[in-house]
């Protein structure tokens, strides 16, 4: 399994800079998700690519995601839909890392998915994590 | 069993009672401060609010404008509904500890380093900024606030039939301590090695909600929850290959079962001063409301079921 390091001097861009902190939206995202979905001023972030991730990445994430929530096949879970929307709770939330883990065969540090908004989010913080395994 | 029954009864007039809400006066009856080592519940059911009533659009005015924007950014109708009872519980339940001066509409929140929300009493306020703590935990079928005066708290709720989609133990080992996959590994039945697995998460993550971490800023590894029992309140520890710095190990934790249908773990930062076993019980006042319309004491009933850590 490949295992990323948060201290690596081979990060790249931190995650600051290529994604502008938004507005805060409300007291409910860290309630029912501490997992996703707050802003912290951590430095140390995966390496996210500016580039957006391979579509067949973000399929599979949507695939694991509709199957952790039990969605019907025809439910829209695309790139931009938005964990908190989807109604995962925390332990939805953690299956679906675990899932993630299990098919891209990588290892996901807690800290490293807090900033993990949408199922594009994820699918690039998938590629940074290989591709830093790989190099 | 005692059953307290306040009815705080409005009659909605179009736009007027939008106003009237959104004015200084708050019609919530006020209560009294929690004492320092007692924690309180209020609790809404979604079901008990229809769908498409005028009670959900004048909570809806209570919310700020990125509130709102938030709530509408939500794709479901349920989902939005949540949301804007999740934010009304909060407000409400903040302002009644403000002997009725304070509007619930025009409460202000910031976030803690970790996301966590705080209460930001405004400068130039001329009312009382009672020091409450406070933490919101929201299931589809019921969202809880939990206040305590001046020491922080976290407070999850799930429901206690929750199924995960993998086996209980496959989650615990991913994400426990080795002595709590133990523990969940020892469980004989798997119906009930099921309800512990939901037990000890919510216990888990009500400390580092109450820490004001959550689980990316805690991660579980770094901690071990133990059990309590019908005399005994739970007990946590910080694992010694711990990487992660700065955690509280001065929690009281105390677990319930609400309407025998969802489990609640609490957990408060335990005062300094106060040392021993007196301490580990937390005091508990529980309360179902419908934001006003109706508050009901529930606690002293069978709605509310202690599980441990609660006197």
């Amino acid at each position: 399994m490949a295992s990323l390091s948060l201290t690596g001097s081979a990060l790249s861009a931190p995650l600051s800079l290529s994604r502008p902190i938004k507005a805060t939206n409300g007291a409910s995202s860290f309630n029912s998700v501490s997992f996703f979905n707050h802003k912290t001023q951590r430095t140390g972030f995966p390496s996210l690519s500016c580039a957006a991730a391979k579509p067949e990445t973000v399929d599979k994430v949507c695939e694991i995601v509709k199957k952790q929530l039990a969605l019907a096949d025809d439910a829209t879970v695309t790139g931009e839909s938005k964990f908190s929307d989807l109604g995962a709770d925390s332990l939805d939330t953690v299956e679906i890392v675990m899932g993630l883990e299990e098919h891209f065969q990588i290892s996901v540090e807690e800290t490293s998915a807090q900033n993990i908004e949408t199922v594009h989010d994820a699918a690039e913080m998938i590629e940074g994590i290989i591709e830093n395994a790989n190099k | 069993m005692l059953r307290l029954h306040r009815r705080n009864m409005l009659q909605p007039v179009g736009s007027a009672v939008s106003r009237h809400l959104s004015t200084s006066c708050s019609p919530l009856p006020p209560t009294p401060l929690p004492h320092r080592r007692e924690v309180h519940l209020w609790y809404i059911k979604p079901e008990e609010i229809n769908d498409s009533s005028s009670q959900l659009k004048q909570y809806m005015d209570l919310l700020s404008p990125c509130e709102k924007k938030g709530v509408l950014s939500l794709s479901s109708e349920r989902h939005q509904k949540n949301a804007i009872l999740a934010r009304t519980l909060t407000r409400t339940t903040l302002s009644r500890y403000c002997d009725g001066r304070v509007d619930p509409g025009s409460i202000k929140f910031k976030k803690g380093l970790y996301g966590k929300p705080e209460i930001m009493w405004q400068d130039g306020d001329n009312i009382i900024k009672p020091p409450l703590q406070f933490n919101l935990s929201h299931t589809s079928s019921l969202i809880a606030c939990a206040v305590a005066l001046e020491n922080p708290i976290g407070i999850d709720v799930e429901e206690n039939e929750r199924q995960t989609v993998k086996s209980v133990l496959s989650v615990a080992k991913r994400y426990f301590t080795v002595s709590e996959v133990e523990y969940l590994a020892a469980v004989p039945y798997p119906d009930i090695q099921q309800k512990e697995f939901i037990q000890l998460w919510t216990l888990k993550e009500a400390y580092v909600k109450a820490i004001g971490r959550g689980f990316s800023g805690a991660p579980f590894k770094n901690f071990t929850i133990e059990m309590g029992s019908d005399k005994r309140a739970p007990k946590m520890h910080i694992e010694a290959d711990s990487d992660c710095e700065g955690l509280a190990d001065n929690c009281q934790f105390a677990l319930m079962e609400l309407n025998s249908s969802h489990v609640v773990a609490v957990c408060m930062e335990r005062d300094q001063e106060i040392s021993g076993d007196e301490n580990n019980l937390l005091r508990l006042k529980v309360w179902r409301t419908i934001p006003f319309i109706e508050d009901e004491l529930v606690s002293g009933t069978e709605t509310v079921n202690y599980i441990c850590g609660l006197s």
